[in-house]
């Protein structure tokens, strides 16, 4: 019979599309918007959505700026988020170890 | 409460490796492959001139800086334009890169061909030999410090050098302006194709 692991995974990093964005953040440390569009296949309101739900949970830090003329938006993963984050994968692997 | 089952966490444990690793070579990418083919045609187009449409003389020294400058723009269009998607802290460190590593190496060259074009009893023919003998010698430390690849391209280098000079001093520009050309050209080839299955 298969045993189930009653683990409580953080939902706002679970989610494939911000499991992504903290994945990448976490090995660059910093990226903006086009990076992540880019990188995660996602369309702008998309992504906007996922960010602004990290920001709420003061995972990442989200700046504006102007670079000629034109906004760029860089963010950044923040010593909360770095630690959730780890917790996180530390939940993944107490699931596989303790699945047959 | 979330019950996950192991292939989820297993899945998910993939995804992140995956763009763990991707994002790691993405920040690496500046247009390296293409830097490379730009300097492998420069060696071309800098030899056959020389040989073909320039009379020998202080116009060979202009011919080739006219070149490196034209080259050196090709460069700094193609960095510019694989930074643009890259954050600001890997782009003021790719400048510091290109300025402490390229630079150097460019004043280096031309300082030595300067002084083997000053020197009246040595034969302009041994300026491209020096100059590959001296990038040799930087490519063996470096290959022998961090990458093997390097290494070899060094111990060519020094090789070809010894038996062009040695043996085919009248040619030896050709042979090294080729073999260094192709060196650079199938690297760049072989840099973009690695590139292209990420």
């Amino acid at each position: 019979m298969e045993e189930h692991i009653a683990i409580k995974l953080n939902k706002a990093i679970h989610q494939k599309a911000r499991l992504g964005i903290m994945s990448i953040l976490m090995a660059s440390k910093e990226a903006n918007f086009n990076f992540l569009k880019d990188r995660l296949k996602l369309t702008d309101g998309n992504l906007s959505s996922h960010l602004s739900l990290l920001e709420k949970e003061k995972y990442i830090k989200i700046k504006k700026k102007f670079v000629k003329k034109k906004p760029k938006t860089l963010c950044q993963m923040t010593e909360k988020g770095h630690q959730a984050f780890e917790e996180y994968l530390e939940n993944l692997e107490k699931i596989i170890r303790s699945t047959p | 409460m979330n019950e996950v089952k192991k292939q989820e966490a297993l899945e998910n444990i993939e995804l992140i490796k995956k763009l763990v690793l991707q994002t790691k070579m993405h920040i690496g990418h500046h247009g390296g492959g293409w830097i490379s083919i730009i300097w492998g045609v420069f060696c071309f187009v800098g030899v056959a001139g020389q040989r073909l449409f320039i009379p020998q003389g202080a116009l060979i020294g202009i011919w080739w800086i006219v070149l490196a400058v034209i080259a050196g723009i090709a460069t700094y269009l193609t960095v510019k334009k694989y930074m643009k998607s890259q954050p600001a802290r890997i782009q003021q460190n790719y400048i510091r890169y290109f300025l402490q590593f390229w630079i150097p190496i460019l004043l280096l060259g031309y300082t030595l061909a300067t002084f083997i074009a000053l020197l009246p009893s040595l034969s302009n023919h041994y300026i491209s030999p020096v100059i590959l003998l001296v990038v040799s010698t930087g490519y063996l430390m470096i290959g022998f410090m961090f990458y093997k690849g390097i290494l070899y391209m060094g111990i060519i280098g020094y090789i070809a050098s010894i038996i062009s000079t040695v043996y085919f001093l009248e040619y030896s520009d050709i042979i090294l302006g080729v073999l260094f050309g192709t060196g650079l050209i199938i690297t760049g080839l072989a840099i973009n194709k690695k590139w292209k299955n990420i």
